[in-house]
């Protein structure tokens, strides 16, 4: 299982080294797509974990057992594929492969699996059909 | 050797061969020009890209008591108000007083999709033409004439786009990221209509053409026509070239070839579809039909600096692969104009030829052999 979470910490709670022990203890890959945190203050980690659903559970429980609020990241690029006229302008600032044209078909491929959500697309896009969707508070 | 008149003959009793350019370009792997010539009658062409120089000539109908309209806005989009009382004309990169990202390009869509405008026109009022304001809604059906007159379209090859500098640009070659992260290019290369005639031995003043998913007219030498641009070994202008101004009844288009864009801090732009049947009268026309996409070359440009200076040349087959080579740096790709649509368009042209809906013009008159642009200089 592959999910993306955001976690988001109190100024006590961002002391404590979670990600690491979320590693060691319940095995989960852990992939930091964006961190906003500084020791002292509030932060927010959007976070990728890979590993059996069973250790992510366990895994998240803990994290909420030390007072780390964790919700599903929804937050993710909207495309509104009707209206694409497959030009490709988007694909030349896609630089994580989630955008591409096809080379035989010449249409637009959206892997959402590959999309960090950096949103450079959004303003590429000369018929603004990219969007990035509201994060789950 | 054939003539037009003999093509359109086997047009008209539906024994023409027609190949789309990229079809031709394979068959020329394995055929020579002369047995092309031989056997392809024509070549159809495509091209949907960004085109700014476009526009829409609309008659808005009188009004009673009559207006002798001098300030209008469609959509709260000005648009140029200075050509008798009721005939206007939207400039496809006007941009609304309240929406940077909503312009002409998107009136233009917006009526050709059958949808009501809000039309707002006013007046100082004559003894002819009393009334001073209107404020009204129309659509393609209300008005009298709604038809694209477009002053630069399909240009004959375009540079690609990249920017060295140390931040992001946004221009009308779209987003170009720093140090050269990116490059942006227009053309469907070995599809596209001027690229397949180079010389402009069959394209002229009354070629009918396909224009936004109808039948239209190259109207005149586009603005900026160029003929003195640098030629590669193939005779293909390594940069933008000859451009076509082309003219065709809107309220017929789709929006399927037609559609409103803008882009991020440039503006409003409009993306025109325009197919151009090319005959093959003969094996120079066959050669050149059979370009190739590694045999078309353009410049690369760095926008980022302000005399934007030519820093390399590559050609369409690196251009669509995802990455080019310049100055020693891979350079991801990426094209402005869709090859999808322009295949589509070459697609619908050659149906509409096969069928017999469809004939090949002789040009009224040729372009210019010799024409070259001017800068504007500060005079007093």
């Amino acid at each position: 299982m592959k999910k993306r979470f955001v976690f988001r910490f109190s100024p006590d709670t961002v002391k404590k080294p979670l990600m690491s022990y979320l590693v060691r203890e319940f095995n989960i890959d852990v992939n930091i797509w964006n961190a906003d945190i500084s020791y002292g203050r509030e932060g927010k980690l959007v976070v990728e974990l890979e590993g059996d659903e069973n250790s992510i559970e366990k895994g998240l429980a803990y994290a909420r057992s030390i007072g780390v609020n964790c919700s599903p990241s929804i937050k993710e690029l909207q495309f509104n594929r009707e209206k694409c006229i497959n030009c490709g302008s988007c694909t030349s600032v896609c630089f994580y492969g989630a955008l591409q044209i096809n080379q035989e078909s010449w249409e637009l491929n959206y892997d959402p699996e590959q999309c960090v959500v950096c949103g450079l697309c959004i303003k590429a896009c000369p018929l603004q059909l990219f969007s990035i969707s509201r994060e789950e508070e | 050797m054939k003539t037009i008149e003999q093509i359109n003959e086997k047009i008209r009793n539906g024994s023409a061969v027609v190949f789309t350019a990229e079809e031709v370009s394979r068959m020329a792997e394995t055929m020579t020009p002369a047995e092309i010539a031989e056997e392809v009658d024509v070549v159809t062409t495509g091209t949907f890209g960004p085109m700014c120089s476009s526009g829409a000539f609309i008659n808005f109908g009188h009004y009673n008591p009559p207006i002798r309209m001098e300030e209008i806005s469609l959509n709260d989009v000005p648009i140029f108000a200075g050509v008798a009382a009721v005939d206007a004309y939207i400039g496809a990169t006007s941009e609304s007083a309240f929406d940077e990202t909503y312009g002409g390009a998107h009136i233009i869509e917006a009526l050709i999709a059958g949808k009501d405008v809000k039309l707002k026109a006013r007046a100082k009022g004559t003894d002819c033409y009393p009334t001073k304001e209107v404020q009204t809604v129309i659509n393609k059906n209300t008005v009298n004439e709604f038809y694209l007159f477009n002053p630069r379209n399909a240009y004959q090859n375009y540079s690609v786009a990249v920017n060295s500098q140390k931040h992001s640009i946004y221009t009308y070659m779209g987003s170009l990221m720093p140090h050269m992260e990116n490059a942006t290019y227009s053309t469907s290369g070995e599809l596209s209509p001027l690229l397949n005639d180079p010389e402009l031995r069959t394209i002229g003043i009354g070629t009918r053409i396909f224009l936004g998913g109808t039948q239209g007219f190259v109207s005149w030498y586009g603005t900026q026509f160029n003929t003195q641009k640098p030629k590669n070994k193939y005779g293909i202008p390594t940069s933008n070239a000859a451009t076509l101004a082309v003219i065709g009844n809107a309220k017929e288009m789709s929006t399927e070839y037609i559609r409103a864009a803008y882009f991020e801090k440039y503006g409003v732009s409009i993306f025109i579809g325009i197919g151009i049947p090319i005959p093959v009268l003969d094996e120079d026309v066959a050669k050149a039909v059979s370009i190739r996409n590694c045999q078309i070359e353009t410049s690369v440009v760095d926008y980022g600096l302000e005399d934007k200076p030519v820093i390399g040349i590559v050609n369409y087959g690196e251009l669509r692969s995802g990455t080019i080579r310049v100055q020693g740096k891979e350079i991801k790709t990426g094209s402005l104009s869709s090859l999808e649509k322009a295949r589509k368009i070459a697609e619908e042209l050659k149906k509409w030829i096969k069928n017999g809906e469809f004939l090949l013009s002789q040009p009224v008159e040729m372009m210019p052999k010799n024409s070259s642009v001017k800068g504007l200089e500060q005079r007093s």
